[in-house]
């Protein structure tokens, strides 16, 4: 019955993925709140979060977005940002190797930070235990698309509430990302070997935050990491 | 309603984050990675991730870092949910007590 496993691999993503919903949650009211005091209208924050639905760019490009937007900055800014998906996308590639290219690029356009991530462990898992194929497609959908109403959805509310909201970030609500992130990158721990370079990414990253002004310590930071594993792989 | 700037403004985000999302599958594709090539994709995904959160350790508020300790600490054992809610929690206790 491969309708009935499809279903319980679509249930078994999006369980992975609720716990995570409740820090995008408050992050998009607070897009939002912040997009309605920049004077973006409802219409605009639905279709930046839908047609974008890519966080931390949006963050970005609130900052910089007046009555003309800079178009070109925010653009640029945007490409630099997300320039970490390409690593995300490349790092799933191999496992993708089944699948038709017709599915899979629709399907990532739904590739966001954190249902990429609880899809990427879940991969290395399967592929730990034989299990075959590694990439489960169905858990894939389940883990990425519910993200996607939420984001676009809360940060509807949070523009139509808009200074209401208050300062949501007193709550303590800034802590849920790195939570977050740091529960991902336990479900990605295979040894010493790899934590150097997630070392090297980190120390880097904090390094070109306090000293290079914009957006660029992400870019950093994984170059750096990815450079380190591959002269210490040359080295050996 | 959609002023034209900004309509062109978030199609050309939408467009270069779509790009950026395609990009890495379309490149590796049909590759067959060597071992170091290799090596270096399974240590990018943790890369990107402490990347993104990287500002959060050097935090000029001393109650966020204190938080972010006790979110490392939770995340050793803890599932997300619960880790979350400590790493939230924490936060907020610290905020209510700081100054």
């Amino acid at each position: 019955m491969p309708h009935l496993h499809t279903r319980s691999e679509i249930l078994r993503g999006a369980k992975d993925a609720l716990p995570v919903m409740f820090a995008v949650a408050p992050y998009a009211m607070v897009l939002g709140a912040q997009a309605s005091q920049v004077d973006l209208s409802l219409a605009e924050v639905g279709a930046m979060t839908g047609l974008n639905f890519a966080g931390c760019s949006e963050f970005a490009a609130i900052k910089l977005w007046a009555a003309v937007p800079p178009m070109l900055t925010i653009v640029l800014i945007t490409l630099l940002i997300n320039s970490r998906h390409i690593v995300m996308g490349a790092a799933l590639a191999p496992f993708l190797q089944h699948l038709p290219k017709r599915k899979v690029i629709p399907a990532l356009f739904f590739m966001a930070d954190e249902g990429w991530a609880i899809s990427y462990a879940d991969t290395l898992r399967r592929s730990q235990g034989q299990q075959l194929p590694a990439f489960s497609w169905p858990y894939y959908w389940g883990a990425c698309l519910p993200f996607y109403p939420v984001w676009v959805g809360f940060a509807l509310i949070g523009a139509a509430i808009g200074p209401a909201l208050g300062n949501i970030e007193a709550y303590g609500f800034a802590m849920a990302f790195p939570a977050v992130f740091i529960v991902l990158l336990r479900g990605m721990w295979k040894g010493p070997r790899l934590a150097c370079a997630w070392l090297v990414s980190l120390l880097v990253a904090i390094l070109v935050y306090l000293t290079v002004p914009g957006a660029w310590f992400v870019f950093a930071g994984v170059i750096a990491g990815m450079l380190f594993t591959y002269l210490r792989e040359v080295m050996q | 309603m959609i002023s034209t700037a900004a309509l062109l403004t978030i199609l050309g985000m939408a467009s270069a984050t779509y790009a950026t999302r395609l990009a890495g599958y379309l490149l590796l594709r049909k590759r067959k990675l060597g071992p170091r090539a290799r090596a270096v994709m399974e240590a990018a995904p943790g890369c990107v991730l402490i990347s993104v959160i990287a500002p959060h350790f050097v935090s000029p508020h001393p109650e966020e870092l204190i938080a972010l300790g006790i979110t490392l600490v939770a995340a050793w054992r803890l599932p997300m949910l619960f880790t979350v809610a400590i790493g939230v929690a924490s936060l907020a206790v610290l905020r209510l007590y700081w100054q």
